[in-house]
């Protein structure tokens, strides 16, 4: 019974028929994701939002003519497992770009694979900046970047909580120590006290020694760099332990519709982050966003957010490479596709989407959101602000 | 948070490590029995508790169920799950111990992928308690941590008694120490098998709705409550059911005091410090009344 | 084995094949420990010290990684040696759940020890293994995954040669009788304390080395990916599907389960190839007991 339910709910991650036309060969892409294991929540997003720019652009008939077909993979969270299932994707399926990745270490080793085939790799979570710091590779591109979260998240201590000292807590893996890391060096600069900071495993069952100190030491606003479970822990025991702050931002895992719903009254108004939310959209593409939100609920029957729109942005970006490169009379190969993705500057509901001689994005940046009576309210900065801020924060 | 005196501070530590210790011994003591009794290694321990959680939380958020009133349902389901793992497991051949180990692995993942099939990637959580402050403990505590402690005293003792007291106890605490003498003994250590899956399925279905009202819920966190049964299991020693209650309060109050005076990067090694130090201090454990030096694992 | 000599472009199962060779390797170095009836589950301390210590070294001295893959392997003989001296009084469980937190020691320092260590953001960049020229032939792993399938080919060989003088020797008759029961083995003479000593240091040493070397193959490492429990239950998972008191049976299971996952679970399932993965050991330890070597061999003779 099992097999037959998994074989039925993973044909969304098969190979996704293309249904050409006779004589126009399908155009195949691949996807690595965690589906499975403990970042399967977020693999998952990220898969339906590929999955949904494919539709979406295989509904409007495909790349001239030519439909794509997606090719999803696990990584499992394993470098080894990330970099055979590149290789069989990039050999036995020679697809014409990959997308995908959702941990640093997993989408490094994908991007030297990428290097080595002459194929194009847009990222699209990944966040760590030694990723493209020290060697110049052509083939690969991230549609998020850490100064899009540190940027924002500071100026808005800075200038609108202005709390005489913080908190800081992250997570013992690379994306959020580096959060930490950041986070902690601008604050300092700008004269506020960082009283605690400190480092966790993820999948910690109790704070409650942690919130204990933060009482002692009188700690005005908490920075969470934990993750969507963490969030949900560290939450809820600051409510039963009556510990009360200016305000509580988790970056990571606190703006999203699931949360508010898990959480229920115990979210309000804890600040968040997000590169998007339905509401919450670059000025401008208010109505591409709105038929995202709507053509996503529609097909997967539930409500996408900022993950799933990592998903979508990357897969667009490719998809647009493509389609820019077989126009031209192209025939998709890796360096004329990537010669394409440096040149694209499109309008997306999350960001303004161009990528620099490294292939990070150049105007990547999210907003603070607070959640007020269980919606998402855009706070910060004041030119996406979408609300007020409703005090006492958490 | 000015008026905060000393004593607020021990006595709230204090009421936390009891609080979390107490849920480690709750999630250890189905292990426990299972592999005191059948020296099961049953490494699909976490998978079951999440089970348990699963049905649970659709009651309560389906029915609208009190999470009191889901136990007995999620008890019954996993006395049944018990008893299939038990029916699977009655095909293993020696060395029994070693390969339950990895038979359960196996197990733990098809219940892992199968759990992701059916509930999804999502996490989940049951409500979230409301806190009293309680003048005669001068300390916080909430309705949560009210239940998982006073649930895990009452089956820690509930066990305890039906080990010391009844007949079915001596007989159980007999298969434990030597299966091969208490079957001379003219002992049923088949029944006594299938009592103890049908016993420890319960107590992991007992186990299953409080960890979802404590932590969260999710297809892949079953390895977490897994390493935790095991460690307060062995530690305290297989059969000592006491012991559970003991080595959980223990460990948690080793982390929440590392945490709070280490800070909370330091947790893992100063628990695995002492670990070590007193599984060396106490070698004799429960295990060891007739340890064979250099027998297998 | 020396196809890849001849079938061009078989990049894929180069690597895959390559990869199984290298748990092979693992599992081969825990079984050493196994042998003498020490389950441990603590094999990941080893691995990270190894994957560490060689990486750090590089890093710092610039050291070829042949070296610091030496040196790797010595850390974690170290480390060994001290838990033959630590655990001496533990046996079966206890000895298991000891071993299980001893990971606990490193792993944390590694993580804090910044200035060192650079923690939690883990090291990248780490040296790959330069060219060599055996006999005339252009092998460099870091580069071509030809050489890197050699190396891992001709680390699993020199493993088995080991593993086979672990099961066949008087020192294995050593072990075996350790094993069974250690006071007697003791009463008739058998050196008890230096068998034991020797197994854990042994199998430890070949452990740390093995994380030397994926450390120079994949470039970078970070605490959680070589202290991770992954790391310790593959190696037994692998031993016993494949037989523990066969020769080759950690090879086997490595040969066996290893590519079948990577090149056809993963294919057909994305997202549920770990149920099949754990099927597949469920019923073959239910039929095969003693694991696929052990049946295989009894069908051979």
């Amino acid at each position: 019974m099992f097999l037959v339910a998994s074989l039925t709910w993973s044909s969304g991650l098969g190979p996704v028929p293309a249904a050409g036309t006779v004589g126009s060969p399908g155009i195949t892409i691949g996807e690595i994701d965690p589906l499975t294991g403990k970042l399967a929540k977020h693999g998952q997003e990220i898969h339906e939002g590929i999955l949904y720019a494919v539709e979406e652009a295989n509904s409007k008939g495909g790349i001239q003519g030519r439909k794509i077909e997606l090719i999803s993979r696990d990584d499992q969270s394993l470098p080894d497992v990330a970099i055979n299932q590149a290789e069989d994707l990039l050999y036995r399926y020679k697809v014409s770009g990959l997308v995908g990745g959702y941990v640093d270490s997993l989408v490094a080793p994908v991007s030297e694979l990428a290097a080595k085939y002459h194929v194009p790799y847009v990222a699209s979570a990944s966040l760590q900046r030694t990723l493209t710091l020290g060697r110049n590779n052509p083939f690969f591109f991230r549609v998020a970047h850490l100064d899009g979260i540190v940027e924002p998240l500071c100026s808005f201590l800075e200038k609108v909580v202005r709390p005489a000292s913080v908190a800081i807590l992250y997570t013992a893996t690379p994306g959020s120590t580096e959060f930490g890391q950041e986070v902690k060096a601008r604050l300092i600069r700008s004269g506020i006290d960082v009283k605690v900071f400190e480092k966790f495993r993820p999948g910690s069952p109790d704070f409650s020694a942690f919130l204990l100190k933060l009482r002692a030491d009188g700690v005005e606003a908490l920075v969470c760099g934990g993750f969507f479970p963490d969030h949900l822990i560290l939450v809820r025991q600051i409510r039963e332990q009556n510990i009360s702050l200016k305000a509580y931002v988790g970056p990571w895992g606190v703006a999203y519709p699931s949360f508010v719903e898990e959480m229920g009254a115990a979210a309000e108004r804890l600040f968040g982050m997000c590169a998007w939310n339905q509401g919450i959209t670059l000025p401008g593409t208010e109505t591409a966003s709105d038929a995202f939100a709507e053509g996503f609920r529609k097909r997967f029957g539930k409500t996408a957010n900022t993950t799933t729109m990592h998903g979508y942005t990357s897969a667009r970006a490719l998809i647009a490479a493509l389609e820019g490169d077989l126009k031209s009379g192209g025939s998709l190969k890796g360096e004329d596709v990537s010669r394409w993705l440096r040149a694209l500057d499109i309008l997306t509901p999350m960001e303004r989407l161009a990528f620099d001689e490294k292939g990070d994005p150049r105007h990547y940046r999210q907003v603070v959101v607070q959640i007020q009576s269980g919606r998402l309210v855009a706070v910060h900065p004041p030119d996406r602000a979408g609300g007020h801020i409703q005090w006492p924060a958490p | 948070m000015e008026n905060l005196t000393v004593d607020f501070m021990w006595m709230q530590l204090l009421v936390n490590s009891l609080a979390l210790g107490s849920f480690y011994a709750l999630i250890a003591l189905g292990f426990a029995l299972i592999f005191g009794v059948t020296r099961t290694f049953n490494l699909a321990h976490g998978e079951l508790i999440l089970l348990g959680g699963y049905i649970s939380y659709f009651l309560f958020k389906g029915a609208g169920i009190h999470i009191l009133w889901t136990l007995p349902p999620s008890m019954l389901a996993l006395l049944g799950a018990a008893l299939v793992l038990h029916a699977i497991l009655r095909r293993v051949r020696e060395p029994y111990e070693l390969n339950t180990l990895v038979v359960t692995f196996g197990l733990a993942l098809v219940l892992q992928n199968a759990m992701l099939v059916i509930f999804t990637a999502d996490y989940r959580l049951i409500g979230h308690g409301r806190q009293f402050f309680l003048e005669s403990l001068d300390a916080y505590v909430s309705d949560t941590q009210i239940t998982v402690f006073l649930t895990s005293l009452l089956a820690t003792l509930s066990v305890h008694f039906l080990m010391r007291r009844t007949f079915l106890g001596k007989a159980l605490r007999a298969t434990i120490q030597d299966r091969e003498a208490a079957r001379l003994a003219g002992i049923h250590v088949d029944h006594m098998t299938l009592i103890a899956f049908g016993t420890g399925g319960a107590l992991i279905g007992l186990a299953g709705p409080l960890y979802a009202q404590t932590t969260y819920l999710h297809p892949f966190g079953g390895s977490e409550p897994t390493l935790l049964a095991i460690i307060v299991s062995i530690f305290a020693g297989v059969g000592r059911t006491r012991g559970l209650l003991l080595g959980g309060w223990l460990l948690g109050t080793i982390e929440s005091a590392t945490v709070f005076f280490l800070g909370s990067s330091w947790r893992e090694m100063v628990s695995a410090m002492i670990l070590i130090g007193l599984l060396l201090l106490r070698p004799e454990g429960l295990w060891s009344e007739r340890s064979k030096p250099g027998r297998e694992a | 084995m020396l196809w890849p000599l001849f079938v061009p472009g078989g990049d894929l199962y180069c690597r895959v094949l390559g990869w199984s060779f290298f748990f092979a390797a693992l599992a081969l170095a825990w079984n050493i420990l196994a042998l003498t009836g020490s389950i441990s589950i603590g094999h990941t301390a080893f691995f990270g010290l190894g994957a560490y210590t060689s990486a750090l070294m590089s890093h710092y001295t610039h050291l070829s990684p042949f070296i610091c893959v030496i040196l790797g392997g010595a850390s974690g003989m170290v480390y060994g040696a001290l838990w033959h001296f630590v655990f001496k009084p533990l046996r079966g469980a206890r000895f298991a759940l000891a071993t299980l937190a001893s990971v606990e020691i490193p792993r944390v320092i590694v993580d804090n020890w910044e200035g060192l260590t650079f923690g939690s953001l883990g090291l990248v960049g780490i040296e790959a293994f330069p060219g060599v020229q055996p006999g005339g032939m252009d092998l460099s792993p870091g580069e071509s995954l030809k050489s890197q399938y050699y190396l891992l080919l001709f680390m699993m060989a020199s493993y088995l040669l080991i593993h086979h003088r672990a099961v066949r020797s008087r020192w294995g008759w050593a072990m075996r009788a350790v094993r069974e029961d250690e006071t007697a083995a003791g009463s008739i003479g058998v050196p008890v304390h230096r068998i034991r000593f020797c197994a854990v240091t042994f199998s430890a040493a070949l452990t740390g080395i093995c994380g030397a070397v994926y450390s120079h193959l994949m470039g970078l490492i970070e605490p959680s990916l070589v202290f991770s429990l992954h790391l310790s239950a593959m190696p037994l998972v692998l031993s016993i599907f494949g037989g523990r008191y066969q020769i080759a049976g950690p090879v086997l299971g490595s040969l066996i389960l290893y590519p079948l996952d990577q090149l056809f679970f993963h294919a057909w399932f994305p997202s549920a190839h770990a149920a099949l993965y754990g099927l597949v050991i469920v019923l073959t330890l239910i039929h095969f007991p003693s694991g696929i070597g052990t049946w295989l061999q009894k069908k051979l003779t």
